[in-house]
């Protein structure tokens, strides 16, 4: 037999064409043949089919397993090859006996509603490997078991295949009825054929599709790069959702075609929305990293509307849904997400829609699990917040003696005033009018020690950073208030210019202010060896090309030796004798951790300049 | 009529310059303000005082470098330090060049004006030159 054509095999090689067809369209093909023995009798086999591919996925050979069948002879049943179905329409009797009360009762629109939701309801029971590879996208038959037939069914033909369950509940011979649908996309021209189970089981159907898949050239790739999409998302090394949100996109359609644009606004009124996303978007498909994030024994533990990952973070859905609903193609946010075991994690949360135009209607979400990172992101955080409060600690240790003075000067007008004032109370007409001056005088001297103290304890103590708008302008200002002393006992000039108009930035005041006082020391000590007259520090602020909120500090000191200037923001690197070198590395960090960058130059005209750059504040979301 | 004596504060702070003018009016003495060194210098050309009390970090001139230019010239007026200045090194400088006390700010009335009495009693009013 070797090297025979198989057609010679046959006793009616056309009986099999539509067999070989489906093979090479599907890649498996299951049924029985007739067969010619060698001596020319005929015999009837059950044959299995699986066509290969060589590596570039072009078909290769077939393999074929046979065993003699043992039923009556006959053409190749066409049931065997077709994709078949087992319902359960129990749950649906209710919208069963609405369709069956009397023919006046539901009409029109009314009588379609009814047949969507009696598709809806019925359950699958079992279906072949047929129908699972034809509609059940990855899920195989096991996952199909129980769901609604329509979450497989097109959705075109929904209400044809309605009809025929309700004819044939009603056939008193259980002979089953029949129905060719126009293609649909799956297979051409199908036949649904759909009858009862018997009497020993109620509510249950059979329904079979008959058809040759639709597309004769593309099906075959499409189901080889399906198969390796999907075995690329099942291994992917992120934890990746599909979620079927079809429905949800017809509703949006439906609201803007009714005019609604502000669709924030329309969830605000209507906030059961999100929760019928919640409650009735399916997740069709997850991968193996998804189980592993989420738990669960299984991909049918994951396989319920989507709700469940919202749980710990019920506004990001919200935000899903208007990020679709504003045609956007992809958003991603961080929110939290609770296990199945209870645990709360941290993901970096996104969402891929579907295109426009495509048919097929897939979401997909992915989450990453960012909870680590965020706590390594929190420890480092607190590691900076400390080590900058160390340098702004050893930075005020340089402006002890200022400081000192700053505070005794209020202190000691304090002192003398109310001294003064008892000396003139003593006397033996008390001057009231001078006591009161004095008076004054004394509120006005506490007044300002209680604002230098403050301005100095917010430098001293040891706070978390927060993120607040801020006028770079009134930072620097203040800033330029606690090395005043340092300044004016030193006679530098310090000429400042402030850009009008500077759009506000957002960070900690206090670290900012320790970024520029830290600056201004470093300034101060730049030109004090200078002669008087020299001793100059510019300071302006500025926007830049990009939009970014500048500080230039500029000195007319010697400048920074060009072998530093790549290693100054370099942790203890220092060319103080005291110094521990860690004052601007904190200063870059500090930018950094803003958003920003500081840059140390020598400008042409001498000196050195210090450029920090922080990024404006976006507008409130 | 008996001579009052006349004191000189020299402070860059104007509170503390109101506070201790009015302090030394209130004990009877005559008191002349002046926000620097350098104001100090030209007041003294015209006219005698017969003490200073001064600050020492002060902007221009400050006052270690006040002392030592009354030093340089020799004048017999007695210089009485107020300030805050924590630094030993100049204390001992400020104390070398004669003047007669180092007041740590904030002072007492009593513990100023007992310094101001100790170092008018013992020294002659300065004559400017």
């Amino acid at each position: 037999m070797r090297g025979a054509d198989v057609a010679r095999l046959s006793p009616a090689p056309e009986d099999e064409a539509h067999a070989w067809s489906q093979l090479m369209q599907e890649g498996v093909w299951e049924g029985r043949v007739r067969r010619l023995t060698r001596d020319g009798d005929v015999r009837v086999v059950e044959t299995r089919r699986h066509l290969r591919y060589d590596a570039s996925g072009a078909p290769r050979d077939v393999v074929e397993y046979a065993r003699a069948g043992n039923r009556p002879d006959g053409p190749v049943p066409d049931r065997l090859m077709a994709a078949s179905w087992e319902i359960d329409v129990a749950p649906a009797a209710e919208i069963l006996s609405l369709i069956a009360a009397p023919a006046d009762g539901a009409q029109g629109s009314e009588r379609d509603a009814l047949y969507r939701r009696l598709v809806q309801t019925a359950r699958i029971v079992e279906v072949n490997e047929r129908t699972a590879r034809l509609v059940g996208g990855n899920r195989g038959r096991a996952l199909m078991a129980g769901q609604s037939v329509a979450a497989f069914w097109p959705v075109e033909s929904r209400a044809i295949l309605a009809e025929l369950i309700v004819e044939a509940l009603r056939d008193s011979n259980g002979g089953g009825c029949q129905r060719r649908l126009t293609s649909d996309g799956i297979l051409r021209d199908p036949l649904v054929t759909v009858w009862r189970a018997g009497d020993d089981r109620p509510g249950r159907l059979f329904v079979t599709v008959n058809g040759a898949a639709d597309d004769d050239r593309s099906y075959l790739f499409l189901r080889a790069s399906e198969a390796r999409y999907r075995k690329l998302i099942h291994y992917m090394p992120v934890a990746l959702w599909q979620v079927d949100a079809s429905h949800m996109g017809k509703i949006y359609a439906e609201l803007r075609s009714r005019g609604v644009t502000d669709f924030e606004r329309y969830l605000d009124d209507h906030p059961e929305l999100v929760e019928l996303a919640a409650t009735s978007v399916p997740v069709t498909d997850v991968n193996r990293c998804a189980i592993e994030l989420i738990g669960g024994a299984g991909v049918q533990d994951l396989i319920r509307p989507v709700g469940y990952l919202f749980t710990e973070s019920p506004a990001s859905l919200r935000r899903v849904m208007i990020g679709r609903f504003s045609g956007r193609r992809n958003y991603s946010e961080f929110m939290k997400v609770r296990t199945l075991d209870g645990r709360v994690l941290d993901v970096r949360f996104s969402v891929t829609y579907p295109e426009p135009l495509i048919e097929l209607d897939t979401t997909i979400f992915s989450l990453e699990d960012v909870t680590e990172r965020l706590r390594m992101e929190t420890q480092l955080r607190q590691l900076q917040a400390d080590f900058s409060h160390a340098a702004r600690v050893s930075m005020l240790g340089e402006l002890t003696s200022s400081i000192a003075h700053e505070v005794n000067q209020p202190l000691a007008a304090i002192m003398t005033n109310a001294e003064t004032s008892l000396r003139w109370l003593a006397r033996d007409e008390p001057d009231i009018g001078k006591v009161a001056q004095l008076t004054a005088r004394i509120a006005a001297g506490a007044r300002r020690a209680d604002d230098i103290v403050r301005r100095i304890r917010g430098m001293a103590v040891k706070q978390a950073p927060e993120a607040v708008p801020l006028a770079l302008n009134e930072v620097v200002q203040e800033s330029l208030l606690f090395v005043r002393h340092e300044i004016e006992t030193r006679a530098i000039r310090v000429a400042t210019t402030y850009a009008r108009g500077l759009p506000p930035i957002v960070g900690d005041r206090i670290q900012l202010q320790q970024v520029i006082v830290n600056l201004l020391i470093n300034a101060v000590q730049a030109v004090e060896g200078l002669g008087e007259a020299e001793r100059e520090i510019l300071v302006a602020t500025a926007t830049d090309a990009a939009g970014g909120v500048v500080f230039t500090l500029r000195d007319s000191g010697p400048g920074i030796a060009p072998e530093h200037l790549d290693h100054i923001f370099d942790g203890f690197f220092t060319t103080k004798a005291q110094g521990m070198g860690i004052g601007l590395a904190i200063c870059q960090s500090i930018v950094a951790a803003h958003g920003g960058e500081v840059s140390a130059s020598n400008p042409s005209g001498g000196g050195a300049e210090f450029r920090v750059v922080l990024p404006r504040a976006r507008p409130a979301a | 009529m008996p001579h009052v004596p006349t004191v000189a504060i020299v402070d860059d702070d104007e509170a503390v310059r109101e506070a201790l003018g009015d302090l030394l009016m209130v004990s009877g003495l005559a008191c002349h303000c002046f926000e620097s060194a350098a104001d100090f210098l030209a007041a003294r050309r015209s006219r005698r005082f017969d003490c200073l009390v001064t600050d020492i970090r002060m902007p221009g001139m400050n006052g270690i470098e006040l002392i030592e230019r009354l030093h340089d010239e020799r004048a017999r007026m007695p210089v009485v330090v107020l300030s805050s200045v924590l630094d030993e090194q100049t204390r001992m400088r400020a104390l070398a060049l004669g003047a007669r006390a180092w007041l740590a700010k904030p002072v007492t009335d009593a513990h100023l004006l007992g310094a101001l009495a100790s170092a008018m009693g013992s020294a002659g009013p300065d004559t400017g030159r």
